[in-house]
């Protein structure tokens, strides 16, 4: 070593300014609407009219005569007629004779040279359907659940159970039921869908686009469109907003394109206005979950039972890992040794839902946690003393049977949130249906307390092998640096700036000198889909180790080279060797580059050998590991209208080490407005024509600069040791649990509960006015 | 159809169009004229993203049919705000708080924010927020948004406002 001493610059764990903010600020980054393709053809979907029916016939009218235009249907899939998602059930398009099963479901697919033709000729095509009775809605269903379960038309079904359910109701004292709603949510990401398929001379084809898991339409096409996985390349332009709204479906756009463009030998580019965006594009699962739970005087849950149905939709997708995920968060946040939860995915004749941020666990959240409340009432103890008795904390058993280690932060955030909202003495203040002298409106606080699972579920993570490489490149300005090549997208989340942070570290040289390109399955190994929560945590292990490799690479070559084999370090951007003068990394990687060409550092993620999963009994360790978080809403109630204000919220949040506390801050303000949303004003559902009820932004209401409430947002580090640099879950997180604090807080501000999403000012008059139709 | 011929003032120079009737600002400016940094989201006055400010008033360019503006209409879009003191010091003030995520509604944040400096270059939270109103983020929570447009306040010296 040599006897400098200053240390390099770490970037880890400070708020480096993001490395796409500039062209983002100045418009000058190019999405895909922004980019000028040249003579691309302009596709559009034409759709069943009806819910549900056999189709008879595809007939295209005179707008066909013409030339430039390309109408493919069914006949025109050079495979089999099937999208693979998880079950291979789903047509790509709907088949003459078979059923159509949701309105709006692709029947064909339009191509012309310019938007208009297209869109007039595929008004021009008449679809014939011999209509059958559908089933629209969750409410249906659940009727049919609750009347005869066995006549229920599921799709999957999983059941976790742990000790012995009907010991603990014989042990209760009392018990506790009740069911809660929560309804679809749309993204809303403010880019809309869209991508283009390129056909190539080899009959392969590139799909470029607003594209989140650019790996998924290479598997998930391969027997429609007939094309390996080497013959179908994605990669992403830059996405305005994704929020698992890009992951499942731009395969199925994928694949719409590719028909026409393939019977063409056109590019071909579909791209989506808003509102064929919310009609045609999947929300987030509408849920209905009862919980039956048994306690002792003590508190001490002595039994909890669990029925959560999702409706899937018409066909499965991805539904039942989203019903994975809301069963294994339904009961993860408290002590209890008995447990049933039951998951069922429902199918209706409604568009199928598909990811949505959270995927499945903001809906179990927001069940559990309007629970709790309900049971600390009945106990007579207040919501907080209740969590702070019978939450989990490190080496308490999750109800797949999983030992939470001390990486776990549970207690601390919900400590630090009771704490820094003054919770104890607001909830004293809360008006509980009465206003008290001075007041103008009614005021209350209230409480969730949750997990999230951060990467895949169970075993995935061990199976999938996540890759990344780290490589030594030339960039554009002719000098040496760094190449990040993993397929994780940027959507806004901040994984370029991460992801350079991270690399910086491991290799200690300037970011200045490190690119991550877009994702390009062309050059990129598969790290695996940007979902679930795991990118940070499992694919930034993947650059930091991978970059580790390539330091190690770079300072074999340089002892060698620079240092007559002396050992050397590559530190703070340069070579160090004991006793010798520095040599600059643009030196050392200059002539590394031209003595053998390219170097890259590569790693495959490995899970601790311990891990056990066993899918088929959902016993074992269900996550790697668990963000933790405590949120805290404060809100007022207008009387007379009912409208209601969310004035301030606190988060709480362990998502183990922090790599940029201001993207990370960004992400739960973003994920906490997403949540207020979701609980206070975003409505959607599926109406009697099968149609979604709301359309634009005139009727789909998001919140606004004048909505949000004051965040109180702050860090508890556990970090996950196993995978450094010891980052878990954020993404989802902050989407999990405001929803039950809001309802909390109304039931302390009015003194009724409400059991279902979105808490609206109407929902509210009617909790407070049951004599007028409403029910308490 | 018939055509529409006008020379506007745009971003500081002297532009002349020609457009059918009834087409929108946005598609003059992101088709014709290769701005593309005004994005659309709605379409239908909703949103903000293709916010863009004509005669000093913000104005939502994907409802606003280009043939209502007259001869020598002045049009700054996000492109010719970076030229303005006020403008780049609202672009550096939104990348250093981390006010950026995905960009989709950037551009038209930092139009309606300027706007809204120009006008009141000391603006309350409240007054940013009811500036910021029209514009939709769906990623940022706005709160470092508002941060931004704060900080770019606090920035601006109290001579030379604008
Ligand atoms: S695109 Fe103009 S307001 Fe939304
Ligand atoms: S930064 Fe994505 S919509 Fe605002």
């Amino acid at each position: 070593m040599t006897k400098r001493t200053s240390k390099p610059v770490r970037l880890i764990g400070k708020g480096m300014p993001r490395v796409d903010a500039d062209g983002k600020v100045r418009g000058t980054t190019r999405y895909l609407n922004d980019i000028d393709y040249k003579g691309i053809w302009h596709g559009v979907v034409v759709r069943s009219p009806v819910p549900r029916g056999i189709l008879r016939a595809i007939v295209p009218g005179p707008a066909f005569a013409g030339d430039n235009l390309v109408l493919a249907t069914a006949k025109d899939i050079p495979g089999e007629n099937v999208v693979h998602m998880h079950d291979r059930t789903m047509p790509l398009l709907a088949e003459i004779g078979g059923e159509i099963r949701y309105r709006g479901e692709p029947v064909a697919v339009v191509a012309a040279a310019t938007p208009e033709q297209a869109a007039a000729a595929a008004r021009d095509v008449r679809i014939e359907v011999d209509e059958l009775p559908p089933l629209l809605t969750l409410d249906e269903a659940v009727a049919i659940f609750k009347s005869a379960p066995g006549k229920l038309d599921t799709m999957k079904e999983q059941t976790i159970v742990k000790g012995d359910l009907a010991q603990g109701f014989t042990a209760a004292d009392d018990v506790v039921e009740a069911e809660y709603w929560a309804g679809h949510q749309e993204q809303l990401y403010l880019e809309n869908q869209g991508l283009v398929v390129f056909p190539q001379k080899d009959g392969s084809i590139l799909s470029e686009g607003s594209i989140q898991c650019p790996y998924f339409p290479v598997h998930e096409l391969n027997d429609p469109l007939k094309l390996p996985p080497e013959k179908i390349r994605v990669r992403q332009t830059p996405i305005g907003g994704a929020f698992g709204g890009k992951e499942d479906y731009p395969t199925m756009l994928t694949g719409y394109a590719a028909l026409p463009a393939l019977k063409s030998g056109k590019p071909v580019k579909i791209t989506y206005e808003r509102n064929e965006d919310i009609l045609f594009t999947p929300k987030r699962h509408p849920v209905w979950v009862r919980f039956k739970t048994g306690f002792k005087k003590d508190g001490t849950l002595t039994a909890i039972e669990c029925d959560y149905i999702l409706d899937g939709g018409a066909y499965l997708t991805i539904s039942d890992v989203v019903m994975y995920r809301g069963i294994l968060h339904c009961a993860l946040a408290y002590r209890c040794d008995n447990v049933v939860i039951r998951g069922k995915v429902a199918r209706t004749n409604s568009f199928p839902c598909g990811a949505f941020r959270g995927f499945g666990a903001p809906q179990a959240i927001w069940g559990i946690e309007s629970h709790m409340d309900a049971i600390a009432a009945r106990l007579g103890k207040t919501p907080h003393e209740y969590r702070l008795q019978v939450h989990a904390r490190p080496g308490d058993v999750t109800p797949t049977g999983q030992t939470l280690s001390d990486e776990n932060g549970s207690t601390a955030c919900l400590k630090l949130a009771l704490k820094r909202s003054d919770f104890a003495r607001k909830l004293r203040q809360a008006s509980r249906g009465k206003l008290r002298k001075g007041q103008k409106k009614f005021v209350g606080v209230g409480l969730s307390f949750f997990a999230h699972g951060s990467a895949f579920t169970g075993d995935g993570e061990a199976k999938f092998k996540a890759k990344g490489r780290v490589e030594l490149a030339r960039l554009e300005d002719g000098k040496p640096g760094i190449n990040i090549r993993v397929s994780s997208t940027e959507m806004g989340q901040g994984v370029h700036t991460i992801f350079t942070q991270i690399a910086a570290d491991a290799l200690s040289l300037d970011a200045a000198r490190i690119r991550f390109p877009m994702a390009d399955t062309g050059l990129v190994p598969n790290s695996g889909p940007t979902v679930a929560s795991r990118t940070t945590m499992v694919v930034g292990n993947v650059v930091y180790r991978a970059a580790l490799d390539l330091k190690n690479q770079i300072e074999s070559f340089a002892a060698l080279r620079f240092f007559k084999g002396a050992p050397a370090e590559l530190r703070g951007s340069r070579l160090l060797s004991k006793g010798a003068r520095p040599v600059s990394f643009e030196t050392a990687a200059k002539a590394m580059l031209a003595e053998i060409g390219s170097a890259s550092g590569f790693f495959e993620f490995l899970l601790p050998a311990d891990i056990r999963w066993d899918q088929a009994t959902f016993k074992g360790d269900s996550y790697p590991g668990y963000s933790w978080s405590a949120n805290v809403a404060e809100i007022e109630i207008d009387p007379l209208t009912c409208e209601l204000e969310v004035k301030r919220v606190t988060a709480i949040v362990d998502i183990g080490r922090v790599i940029n506390p201001v993207t990370a801050t960004g992400q739960v303000e973003g994920g906490l407005t997403q949540a207020l949303g979701y609980a206070v004003m975003e409505k959607i559902g599926t109406g009697k024509n099968g149609l979604y009820d709301a359309a634009r932004l005139q009727t789909y209401i998001i919140p606004t600069a004048l909505d949000v409430p004051e965040y109180d947002v702050k860090f508890v580090e556990y970090p996950y040791s196993f995978a450094p640099p010891g980052a878990k879950g954020l993404g989802e997180l902050p989407m999990d649990g405001l929803a039950p604090a809001i309802a909390n807080a109304i039931e302390a501000a009015i003194g009724r509960r409400l059991r279902q999403i979105p808490l609206t000012p109407e929902a509210i008059f009617a909790a407070l006015h049951p004599a007028q139709g409403g029910t308490p | 159809m018939s055509t529409i011929r006008r020379t506007w003032k745009i971003n500081g120079k002297t532009v002349a169009v020609r457009f059918p009737a009834g087409r929108r600002l946005l598609d003059v400016l992101r088709e014709d004229l290769g701005l593309i940094g005004s994005k659309e989201s709605c379409g239908e006055g909703e949103c903000g993203a293709c916010t863009v400010i004509v005669n000093d008033e913000p104005v939502v360019s994907c409802i606003l049919p280009a043939g209502q503006l007259a001869d020598g209409t002045e049009i700054l879009t996000v492109e010719g705000i970076e030229k303005k003191r006020v403008g780049r010091l609202i672009q550096q003030a939104f990348i250093e708080v981390g006010a950026v995520q995905c960009g989709f509604c950037i551009p038209g944040m930092v139009v309606s924010s300027y706007a809204l400096l120009c006008k009141n270059p000391k603006p309350s939270t409240k007054a940013i927020r009811e500036g910021l109103a029209g514009n939709l983020c769906r990623c940022t929570g706005y709160t470092k948004i508002i941060a931004a447009v704060k900080l770019a306040a606090s920035r601006i010296p109290a001579a030379k406002r604008t």
